[in-house]
């Protein structure tokens, strides 16, 4: 899932301190699972931001909602009149929901974030979330025993580990592991080290984050619903 | 079990001490169909841990954690406690005792009596308080403390001027003051007769006049206190406000002294045994005070660091690591005051042998426990025998049981012990008169008729409010009108009016005939403290026909009137601030349902050795099946290889018994060559397959799953014959063995023990050693014993056989663990060298055997049991309890108990007193055909949840669950009511009834005048 952490409270504040009338806007996927911007963040950040507009004697009102999600319009409509009241929306979304939701404000008020978008992450205990994809776009977790050079390695190294490996340690920071090392250890029980033999060509970044944003049209669905549009409208005449 | 006839037994049973360990045996016995007399000499229970500030390791106040338990005791149907009161005598035989109480005026009619303390504040007789260890004053009528139970007034005789007046003319005005009319100095006491089943002794303990000590100063110089005056100088209640500072000058001192031992381990001049608590207490007394004053600089003077409990060395390590403090391991024979300043000045021998002369701002004398001055009088009293030192005759196999049959000991009068040891004997006594009275469970027991309850679902809310003066306790502070003007308007409020004490009887009927008067459906009262007083006002509006869930308490006495003395006005709006948030809350509160679940009579032990034996013979005998599982083929555990006692009883001898019994009782089926394969369920109704294919269904679990021996890498072991370990040894003395003239055995102490990684003491090796060497001594005198340790840990009574040891000539050498002892193979014998610090220089010892005392550790199935049953362990792998020291057999889930050496290293005694208590516990659970749960638990709203797993992962009773759906569930049979998941979850999805985030909300609303904007 998207894993995000609240932006320090004085950069909000200073983002929204110019405003009357703000909402915070919380959306209830991943970034509630990561206790960063579900309603329940919302309400709490809504009310921090009220008690300092109190303590400086800002005239605002701040108030707070959530919806199920904020990348996908169906979401926003019961709340679209409402919420262009507002003179600023702050959303504790992940970058993906506030961009989603200032292309449908087009402009009439401006969406500002309430967290930083960390990563794509697991959560392997309560409070504890760890990055594990790159979301690269052109998957090799079967040549490396599941583990993702791509983000664990601090390199993106795709043949072994290079001479700052250390005890199984990367060189970056004694807390993080080398990648690499889990993955050798990895191949040996899975029996299938000879594998890392096989030496990767470069890599090919074109389905990376560097060639403008990507998509992913399964036209299938897509035809299926056009179809469906198509029928919908000749029926209604 | 008994030879009576059954029909002469009785339900109920007599505890006289109301000491922690009594309270516990009462509160068991209460709860599982007993019915409880309590009889107290002090005019309240409590005992001796009320006085204490805090207690180590968790640094949890004393009071706060024995108040509740204090209230519960007093409000219980089935517990009467009779203050003031002593046993005169005692007739009869187990099962149908007839006791004589004699109960000394009070003065005060208990009944008429509401605690508001009126009377004392106008008594103008001020006199040296007892309870403050004579550092501060009381009244002549008084109660002992703040939290007394009961909450009743009491008239010192002695001191009072119109008791001393033989026209009973003068003063009176505590009669004047009381406005129930509770004051009658014509009271004359009275004796009553009571018929019991059992007695169970808890007098506790006289703590040591150190005054006998001239040299040490207590009663001489001012500025040396004794270590419970130092609690009282602690404690935020006591004379100081919990200010550390000089009684002399009020001077906060910077260099403060303890002294340790202090009329124990001296068989010359006091006692001579260990006290057992004080290294202990004056380590968490030296952490609180460096806590209250970063300043203070603690030295602590001791000749040995008795701390042999569980994480006892972890809690020194910190002392010393953490707080510096100092300790000093010396003897200060004498304490002299410099003059003029009220500084002390000691002398004392520095390690390396020079005398040393050093100055201090304050001296505590760690002084130590004994048995009461009158202990020969209340053994003759009760019919029961005595060892030497006058604590009451117990076998380290009945650690419980006195030599009077049907009457029990617990805590200290069966020898000096700390809170936890105490508290594991009152369940353990609990647990004998359980299985000793049986049959007549729930023939003396009372339940209450309640009325049916009225349906207000649906209906607006018609919120009553009493606001209570609590005598002048709230109206000398707050104005009383002006709360009830402000309140008369808010929204659901259909009637309010002022009481003096809501509390007192004519005013409870008042209450309920307003209910039906006014047609209430919501009460809230507005007086001193939930922590008192909400159980007894739901109780009351329940016998109005309310749900008892409708009330609720605003606390304008506690954290109102009492903290803002004298600061009448903005008292006033606070108070009105608490009582409109009560209000707002009350507006929604709703009728809460307390659901019950049926409960399997029967107990799954896990372990067969004599804890899970133990236990199991006892719950059998309380008349429940139990299932033993054993892991090995045979029962016994790790005592198999133990012979003797210190004592020198025979246990081989008394685990055949064991095994006998086990194996014929008809209640009990042993599953041997058995482990737990899967389980499931919740307090009593838990479902446990076993590798055998058999399942059991079962209502609690006793996990007693043991330890075992360390086996040693060090020292040679293994790679010379010549060295053993002390348990090998034992079997060698065991078979016959004959020490020759002039042989020598070198023993070497914490062996795998109080080191890291295992930085803890395995307690029964300082014994093992004393009992082998002494052994050795007895059957050969010529034969040479050293034994090298580190701290002699021979605490308590054990104390004599250590003194033994030394007559006989077993020298004991101590090493550090910096400088330990160098092992080398030296031709037929083993060469030992160590440094010795009385000499100052290397010893070189060939020794003929070397005896390694290893330690324990728990049994390798610990963790896998542990995982099982979702319970923890603590960094040592030993299973962590519910409480250290106030549910030492209990888990944070209920329905599963713990003992023996699963828990931590342990003696055979005290592992039989923690395994009785284990069954004490469960035949509480047991007892019950259902178990009611608590109306305040958490909900969870299945639509709302994300399954994000937050709960299921914090939740300390396993109550959330991962469903067959994959997705999150909650069983509310295991939910405690914490509100940690609706702390954590994101969702919302869980709420706190009575609890709920709209309650709340409306609460802070209310207190700011504020609505939020949440927008739907």
């Amino acid at each position: 899932m998207i894993v995000g952490q609240q932006k320090p409270f004085d950069e909000i504040w200073s983002m929204v301190r110019d405003f009357k009338k703000v909402l915070v806007y919380g959306c209830n996927t991943c970034v509630a699972i990561c206790h960063a911007g579900g309603g329940k963040e919302a309400e709490i950040l809504a009310s921090m931001l009220r008690m300092k507009a109190a303590q400086e004697g800002v005239d605002m009102q701040v108030d707070s909602a959530a919806i199920e999600r904020h990348c996908e319009p169906e979401f926003f409509e019961p709340l679209d009149e409402k919420v262009r009241t507002y003179d600023l929306v702050l959303s504790p979304a992940c970058g993906v929901g506030v961009n989603f939701l200032a292309d449908r404000l087009a402009g009439a008020i401006p969406v500002y974030p309430g967290i930083n978008t960390s990563f794509y992450g697991g959560v392997p205990e309560a409070g504890f979330f760890v990055e594990l994809c790159g979301g690269c776009g052109n998957c090799i977790l079967h040549l490396t025993g599941g583990i993702c050079p791509i983000v664990r390695c601090s390199k993106s190294l795709m043949n072994g580990p290079c001479g700052g490996t250390n005890n199984g340690k990367c060189e970056v920071s004694d807390q993080t592991d080398c990648a690499w090392y889990l993955i050798v250890e990895r191949m040996k029980k899975l029996g299938t080290l000879e594998k890392l033999l096989e030496v990767q060509p470069p890599r090919d970044w074109s389905t990376g984050t560097h060639g403008g944003p990507r998509r992913v049209s399964l036209e299938h669905i897509r035809a299926y619903e056009e179809k469906e549009e198509k029928n919908a409208a000749t029926e209604g005449k | 079990m008994s030879l009576l006839s059954n029909s002469t037994k009785r339900g109920s049973v007599l505890i006289v001490g109301g000491g922690i360990g009594g309270m516990q045996a009462a509160l068991d016995l209460a709860d599982s169909g007993f019915k409880v007399h309590m009889v107290q000499r002090d005019p309240s229970i409590g005992g001796t841990m009320v006085m204490l500030d805090k207690t180590f390791p968790t640094g949890d106040c004393a009071m706060c954690m024995i108040s509740p338990k204090m209230v519960e005791a007093g409000r219980h149907l089935n517990i009467d406690v009779h203050t003031l009161a002593e046993v005169s005598s005692v007739e009869g035989d187990a099962g149908d005792f007839r006791v004589k109480v004699k109960v000394a005026p009070r003065y005060v009619d208990a009944d008429k009596c509401t605690g508001c303390g009126d009377c004392e504040v106008k008594c103008p007789k001020k006199v040296s308080s007892e309870f403050d260890q004579n550092l501060g004053q009381r009244k002549a009528v008084y109660s002992l403390f703040p939290q007394a139970v009961p909450n009743t007034r009491a008239i010192d005789a002695s001191q009072c001027l119109c008791l001393n007046d033989p026209d009973r003319k003068r003063c009176r005005l505590c009669e004047k003051a009381c406005k129930a009319g509770a004051i009658n100095y014509a009271d004359k006491g009275k004796e009553i007769e009571l018929n019991v089943g059992s007695i169970i002794l808890s007098p506790g303990l006289d703590r040591y006049d150190a005054r006998a000590r001239q040299e040490l100063g207590l009663g001489r110089w001012q500025n040396v206190v004794s270590s419970i005056q130092f609690e009282r100088i602690l404690s935020a209640s006591g004379p100081y406000k919990g200010e550390v500072k000089r009684p002399s000058d009020g001077r906060h001192p910077k260099k403060v002294a303890w002294i340790q031992c202090v009329g124990s381990r001296d068989n010359h001049n006091a006692n001579p045994w260990c006290s057992s608590v004080c290294c202990m207490y004056a380590t968490k007394q030296s952490i609180i005070a460096k806590e209250h004053d970063k300043n203070i600089e603690p030295t602590v003077f001791y000749m040995e660091m008795r701390a042999f409990g569980k994480d006892f060395d972890k809690y020194v390590e910190r002392a010393k690591k953490e707080y510096g403090v100092r300790y000093q391991r010396a003897m200060v024979s004498a304490v002299r005051e410099e003059p003029g300043t009220g500084d002390l000045v000691m002398k004392y021998a520095a390690e390396d042998g020079t005398l040393v002369t050093e100055n201090f701002d304050m001296v505590v004398l760690s002084v130590g426990f004994q048995p009461h001055c009158d202990a020969e009088q209340f053994a003759k009293t009760f019919g029961i025998e005595t060892n030497e030192y006058l604590f009451a005759k117990t076998s380290p196999f009945t650690p419980v049981k006195t030599s009077r049959e049907g009457v029990f000991v617990t805590g200290i009068y069966q020898g000096p012990k700390d809170i936890p040891e105490t508290v594991i004997q009152g369940s353990a006594v609990a647990g004998s008169v359980m299985a000793l009275l049986a049959e007549a469970r729930g023939t003396e027991t009372v339940e209450k008729e309640l009325p049916p309850e009225k349906d207000v679902t649906g209906e607006e809310a018609r919120i009553g409010v009493f606001v209570c003066h609590c005598g002048t306790n709230i109206s000398s502070t707050v104005n009383i009108d002006e709360v009830v003007n402000a309140v008369k308007d808010q929204p659901g409020v259909a009637y309010v009016t002022n009481t003096i004490y809501a509390c007192a009887q004519d005013n409870q009927d008042m209450i309920k005939q307003t209910i039906k008067e006014q047609n209430l459906n919501r009460v809230v009262i507005a007086s001193c403290t939930p922590r008192t007083h909400e159980k007894l006002f739901q109780e009351t509006i329940r016998e109005a026909g309310l749900n008892k869930y409708l009330f609720d308490l605003a606390d304008i006495r506690e954290q109102c009137s009492w903290c803002h003395k004298g600061q009448n006005e903005v008292a006033t709006k606070k108070a009105i601030g608490i009582v409109k948030m009560s209000v707002a809350k009350s507006r929604l509160q709703e009728p809460l349902q307390s659901e019950t679940v049926g409960v399997t009579p029967s107990c799954l032990v896990i372990g067969g050795g004599i804890a899970g034996m133990t236990s199991a013979l006892s719950l059998a005998d309380q008349g429940f099946p139990v299932y033993v599982i054993e892991k090995d083929n045979e029962l016994g555990g790790l005592v198999k290889n133990v012979h003797r006692t210190l004592e020198g009883l025979d246990v081989q001898e008394f685990l055949k018994d064991r095994i006998e019994a086990v194996k014929e009782h008809p209640k009990i089926t042993v599953h041997t060559g058995v482990e737990v394969k899967k389980t499931d369920g919740f307090v009593g109704n838990f479902k446990t397959l076993l590798t055998d294919g058999s399942t059991v269904d079962h209502g609690a679990v006793i996990l007693a799953t043991g330890g075992v021996e360390y086996e040693p890498t060090e020292y040679l072991y293994g790679q010379s014959p010549n060295v053993v370990t002390q348990r090998q040894l034992e079997k060698r003395i065991a078979e016959g063995e004959m020490p020759k003239s002039g042989e020598r055995y070198v023993m070497i102490q914490c062996v795998g023990s109080r080191e890291e990684p295992n930085q803890y003491c395995s307690r029964i090796c300082c014994q093992d050693a004393v009992k082998n060497a002494i052994a050795i001594k007895e059957r050969n005198p010529g034969a040479e014993v050293m034994i090298l340790y580190r701290d002699v840990r021979t605490y308590g009574l054990r104390e004599d056989y250590y003194k033994k040891a030394r007559d006989l000539g077993v020298i004991f050498t101590r090493y550090d663990v910096d400088r330990k002892p160098r092992v080398e193979p030296a031709g037929s014998r083993v060469n030992v060298r160590t440094w010795d610090y009385m000499l100052n220089k290397e010893l070189s010892l060939d020794a003929d055997w070397l005896v390694l005392s290893t330690g324990l550790r728990p049994h390798p199935s610990t963790d896998r049991v542990g995982e099982m049953y979702k319970v923890t362990r603590n960094p040592d792998g030993y299973f962590l309890e519910a409480h250290v020291k106030l549910r030492p057999v209990d888990f944070p889930s209920e329905g599963l108990f713990v003992a023996g050496l699963g828990h931590a290293p342990k003696n055979i005694d005290e592992t039989i007193a923690q395994a009785l208590a284990a069954s004490g516990r469960a035949g509480v659970v047991l007892s019950h055909e259902k178990l009611a749960v608590s109306g305040i638990i958490a909900k969870h709203k299945r639509e709302l949840c994300m399954s994000c797993l937050s709960c299921f992962r914090v939740c300390p009773f396993g109550s959330p669950y991962i469903a067959e759906d994959g997705k999150i569930s909650h069983n509310e049979v295991k939910c405690m009511g914490c509100g940690i998941c609706a702390g954590i979850c994101p969702a919302k999805a869980f709420q706190v009834n009575n609890f709920r985030d709209d309650q709340i909300l409306a609460m802070i609303d209310a207190a700011a005048e504020s609505e939020p904007g949440v927008v739907n």
